[in-house]
């Protein structure tokens, strides 16, 4: 099933695509003995009336889906690793979820390959911006999809020579705020 | 962000799209939901990625979906043409590969991996 982290991640922002958004904010950051990873968007929401069933296994927004196991499996990877998740609304629109988990525990799921989760994510999407941040106690990365294409024009982020760059960068930054594992 | 290297990407890919111009012909779509995810896409996405780069092929645009109700048969991937579109199921690496080059490419759908045809009405 999601094996890794980056594959969680992965559909945290398709949650936030499926709601609309326009607007994605991903952060993770390794701070003291924690992993803390942060998806928030200005997509439709969720329902005050329907915020405590989203961790339900058994409950799915989606038509169709008969279970949504996405937020579950995250908490329970969180609340597995001495950590915890929430899933709140923002203020003006749009969710945030937010997870810690134990950095050195040993039930702490690996990274996984993040620039090729995220990379193929970023890139696909023209219509959205995302912003990605990475940091540690001493040191902050950020990527925005915004600037890039300032600094593109016509270009696409999907252009191979694009996606290579945007791969190796994401990969140094990633090494740059200790969030690269030995694994 | 290397502001040099990306000003030397788009110098480059700005002149081979005056050079070569044209409108979108296909487009192919990753469906990648959770169990999309689960089942491989990301491995999928980036083969197609690679594929129509390495083909250089410029009236090919990629872009990806969420859930599409197929779930037992993910990763799903449609290629969206002027008259049809068609479905595949399960594309693994190898098969994403195979769909640019046989059907995109050449025309020649992989008929014993297609899941669905739909034909648009014009």
């Amino acid at each position: 099933m999601i094996e890794d982290l980056s594959m969680h991640l992965a559909d945290l922002i398709q949650n936030s695509l499926r709601a609309g958004a326009r607007s994605i904010g991903i952060s993770l950051a390794r701070l003291g003995g924690s992993l803390v990873l942060e998806v928030s968007d200005d997509g439709a929401g969720i329902p005050e009336d329907l915020l405590p069933r989203v961790t339900d296994p058994f409950f799915s927004t989606k038509p169709g889906a008969r279970v949504g196991l996405g937020l579950p499996l995250l908490v329970q990877t969180a609340e597995e690793t001495g950590g915890e998740c929430r899933v709140e609304r923002r203020e003006g629109g749009g969710t945030r979820v937010w997870a810690r988990l134990g950095w050195d525990h040993p039930d702490r799921p690996p990274l996984g390959d993040l620039p090729g989760t995220l990379v193929p994510l970023l890139a696909t999407h023209p219509e959205v911006e995302f912003t990605v941040e990475l940091s540690d106690d001493r040191a902050k990365w950020t990527l925005s999809t915004r600037e890039l294409r300032e600094h593109l024009g016509e270009v696409p982020l999907a252009h191979p020579d694009v996606l290579r760059l945007l791969e190796r960068e994401l990969a140094e930054g990633l090494a740059q705020v200790g969030l690269k594992e030995e694994r | 962000m290397k502001l040099e290297e990306l000003r030397k990407i788009r110098e480059r890919a700005e002149a081979d799209l005056r050079l070569r111009g044209g409108p979108t012909r296909v487009k192919i779509v990753v469906g990648m939901g959770t169990s999309g995810i689960a089942a491989g896409a990301r491995a999928t996405l980036r083969a197609i990625l690679d594929e129509v780069a390495r083909r250089n092929l410029r009236d090919v645009t990629v872009t990806q979906t969420g859930e599409k109700g197929l779930a037992a048969q993910e990763p799903i991937v449609e290629v969206h043409e002027p008259e049809r579109i068609t479905i595949y199921g399960e594309v693994d690496e190898a098969l994403a590969r195979r769909i640019v080059a046989e059907h995109v490419v050449n025309g020649r759908p992989i008929s014993e991996r297609v899941v669905a045809v739909r034909e648009v009405k014009g």
